[in-house]
């Protein structure tokens, strides 16, 4: 019999006795979809966070023929968000395809809002509560909050507590001229008041990264990335929007001499070597991402595609306030603890999807890894925690080819490793194993490990 | 020397009347010439039962960064007491000249927590006239306790130069002591201060200094530009170095060269450890980015 309301007929409660911890079931990657990224003030400048996190939502609801569905949860967040757009996710649910009976919430972890979204609802399909989900992440660089100074802002608020004109006009009194310009999110850390990119400088002069190695990066993601476009990789991993078919920050015919021809942007002011320019750096970028999640159950009862399983995640914050760490090398503390949980080393690992936030932090993150007197003080092994195959890193191009909204990049690496995995199916008769990587502002970092299916 | 009693002042002496009863000190000594006596006044003057508007507590604490905790920050103190510290220097038998002394060296003992529910007692003298190699120096000692107790909360020592102020009987320091080469390490900080830096310290502080608060008025007493207070850049530092002090510390300030206004500011803080690895100090050194002078330099020790 169907009802016009919402059945009481939940997930299937994994294991029979419901009273006692039940057993873990799975959760799968079913797929992705996103838009193409933009540079900021290009393609998507009047596009706000909801329109975009909508059109990236109707395309994956599209692929996977989910109009109308009611889904577990919805989760999705943006980093540069408007208070206004408190509910930015569910107002996205609310108009797409999706039955409006589909829960959502807002998430926030800086540059780990989308991979952390993802990992939040797999728990949730993992113990049984929800049994499909999308996980997402949204930003605009172009159509950033604007907010009024701190003094305007006190006028107002104390004028809406006056009670008479005498003093709402000694209230307005208070204001100057200054009090009306209006403010733009920095991108300087709260506590250090040094952007993200003069942190990473200071990260890279510890660990003596080249300019020459950090253009490499920066070639090998632009290559890569063409190169998966060139051959049908993203055909059905990215929705074309507002006349971009492929990320705008794409540079196909880039070279070492061309890289090599920039000036350092980031590091100039801090005694530093200078090596970080805007070609080893990410641009600020406009762009959604989601990933659709299921149970087995839920994706075999729609014939769905399952890719690759989230098998675990972890997440780690170093003290990068004086300097004990760098602000982006939370990620170098917790790939450890992930892969010991799992009796895996660095060797076990087929793909790697490091986040280029700047190129010099994937350089700095292999340094340390590769370092014997960081590996023994700071992680406490015998010696260098390892080195990784590069051939098996990034493969398909990462944030400095495609740019960076920063909760949207988890959403893109996710689909794409979960794709990748499903693609090399197994190694050595078990399933392909990826790793993904991901830092973010406040010395933080989540980092997750999937398996193909 | 048997302590005299204090002079206890009715009301927290007014900083802004302090300032011209200052400037017009300076007039009449410039024209019945210098005072050229070598005391300095032994009594200690004292303010009973102070206590603390909580919204100028809040606007402190952010201004300088510091958590919105209901226990005062041991930079809100010294502001607390700097009135009563003034109206010792402001005394006719005080022998430097109040306005344009530079603020050397800060040195504050926060032996406990002060809440801003707790009335207080402030009281302050000073001592130790000596030389100094461009004039004439001075302790300017505050101490706080919770209101009719013995035990003194935090204590104070602030040391200022009368430049150029040579007093007879007082020996000037022969050399120079040599200026070591200050090469600036890897910034951990980056301080952006506006222009209006020392007006928005001033309107949390009450210290309203001309030399602090625009160019003009900074000019009027022959700086070419505005400088930032030097307990804002302390007391910034101090916030910095963030909640691993605990309660009781010892907070120590030496000051270099004044960071004119507007002005970008470098700072490093790094922090030591014991051997069971609990934190001992904190040190910071702060420095012009462009020029690589050393603003001020200074820690934070565990009591």
């Amino acid at each position: 019999m169907s009802i016009d309301g919402q059945s009481i007929n939940g997930p299937a409660t994994p294991g029979a006795a419901a009273s006692s911890a039940p057993a873990l079931r799975r959760a799968v990657v079913v797929g992705g979809n996103r838009i193409p990224f933009a540079r900021s003030g290009a393609a998507y400048a009047k596009s706000s966070n909801q329109d975009m996190l909508t059109a990236a939502l109707d395309g994956l609801i599209a692929r996977f023929g989910l109009q109308d569905e009611r889904l577990g949860e919805v989760a999705a967040g943006a980093v540069l968000k408007h208070s206004r757009d408190f509910n930015l996710t569910r107002e996205a649910v609310l108009g797409s395809a999706l039955s409006p009976e589909t829960p959502a919430y807002d998430l926030q972890q800086a540059c780990a809002t989308g991979l952390e979204t993802v990992v939040g609802l797999s728990n949730k399909i993992k113990l049984g509560q929800i049994d499909s989900a999308i996980a997402g992440g949204v930003d605009s660089a172009s159509d950033a909050p604007v907010v009024v100074s701190e003094g305007l802002r006190e006028v107002i608020l104390d004028l809406n507590r006056a009670k008479t004109l005498p003093q709402r006009l000694q209230i307005l009194s208070r204001l100057r001229p200054k009090d009306l310009a209006p403010l733009a999110p920095g991108t300087a850390e709260p506590r250090t008041g040094l952007s993200m990119g003069e942190h990473q400088a200071l990260t890279t002069a510890q660990w003596k990264i080249s300019r020459e190695a950090q253009d490499e990066v920066a070639l090998n993601s632009h290559r890569n990335l063409a190169a998966a476009y060139d051959s049908g990789f993203f055909d059905d991993l990215v929705t074309p929007y507002r006349g971009l078919t492929r990320d705008g920050n794409l540079r196909a015919d880039t070279s070492m001499e061309k890289l090599a021809s920039l000036k350092p942007v980031f590091g100039r002011s801090l005694g530093a070597d200078a090596t970080m320019t805007a070609g080893n750096s990410t641009p600020l970028t406009d762009g959604a991402s989601t990933v659709l999640l299921a149970s087995d159950e839920w994706a075999d009862a729609r014939d769905l595609p399952k890719l690759a399983a989230v098998v675990d995640a972890e997440a780690a914050a170093v003290d990068f306030v004086h300097g004990k760490d760098g602000l982006l090398m939370a990620p170098v503390f917790a790939v450890p603890r992930l892969l010991a949980r799992h009796n895996l080393t660095l060797a076990d690992i087929d793909y790697f999807e490091i986040h280029e936030a700047f190129a010099a932090t994937v350089l700095s993150t292999l340094a340390a890894w590769e370092d014997e007197e960081f590996g023994r003080t700071r992680l406490g092994l015998d010696g260098a925690y390892g080195k990784i195959d590069r051939a098996r890193l990034n493969v398909n191009g990462s944030s400095l080819a495609a740019g960076h909204p920063f909760a949207a990049t988890g959403g893109r690496i996710v689909a794409s490793l979960a794709k990748l995995l499903h693609e090399k199916g197994s190694v050595d008769g078990r399933p392909a194993r990826g790793l993904v990587s991901v830092c973010a502002a406040g010395g933080q970092g989540v980092v997750a490990l999937l398996e193909s299916l | 020397m048997t302590p005299a009693q204090p002079v206890i002042l009715g009301d927290m002496p007014s900083l802004s009347k302090l300032y011209v009863n200052a400037a017009a000190q300076a007039a009449r000594r410039r024209l019945l010439g210098t005072h050229d006596q070598a005391d300095l006044p032994s009594e200690t003057h004292e303010v009973r039962g102070v206590t603390v508007d909580v919204a100028n507590l809040t606007a402190y604490q952010h201004l300088l960064g510091e958590t919105a905790s209901d226990v005062l920050p041991a930079g809100f103190i010294h502001a607390l007491s700097f009135p009563v510290a003034m109206s010792v220097m402001n005394r006719d038998d005080f022998p430097l000249p109040l306005l344009g002394m530079i603020h050397l060296r800060n040195r504050v003992e926060q032996r406990s927590p002060v809440l801003f529910t707790d009335a207080l007692d402030i009281t302050a003298r000073v001592e130790n006239l000596r030389g100094h190699r461009a004039g004439t120096q001075v302790d300017v000692i505050a101490e706080v306790r919770l209101a009719g107790k013995d035990d003194i909360s935090w204590h104070g020592t602030s040391t200022y130069l009368a430049k150029g102020v040579f007093l007879p009987g007082i020996d000037k320091p022969s050399a120079a002591p040599p200026k070591g080469d200050f090469k600036a390490p890897d910034p951990t900080a980056l301080w952006q201060l506006g222009v209006d830096a020392g007006r928005a310290y001033a309107a949390v502080s009450g210290d309203f200094n001309p030399i602090h608060l625009s160019v003009l008025s900074a000019k009027a007493l022959g700086m070419r530009r505005s400088i930032a207070h030097g307990m804002y850049l302390a007391s910034r530092a101090l916030a910095d170095v963030g909640s691993v002090r605990g309660d009781a510390f010892i907070w120590d300030v030496d000051f270099d060269a004044p960071v004119f206004l507007p002005s970008r500011v470098a700072l490093e803080i790094g922090s030591e450890q014991d051997e069971s690895g609990a934190w001992r100090r904190s040190g910071f050194v702060a420095w012009n980015p462009r020029s690589g002078r050393r603003h001020f330099s200074g820690s934070v020790t565990a009591l």
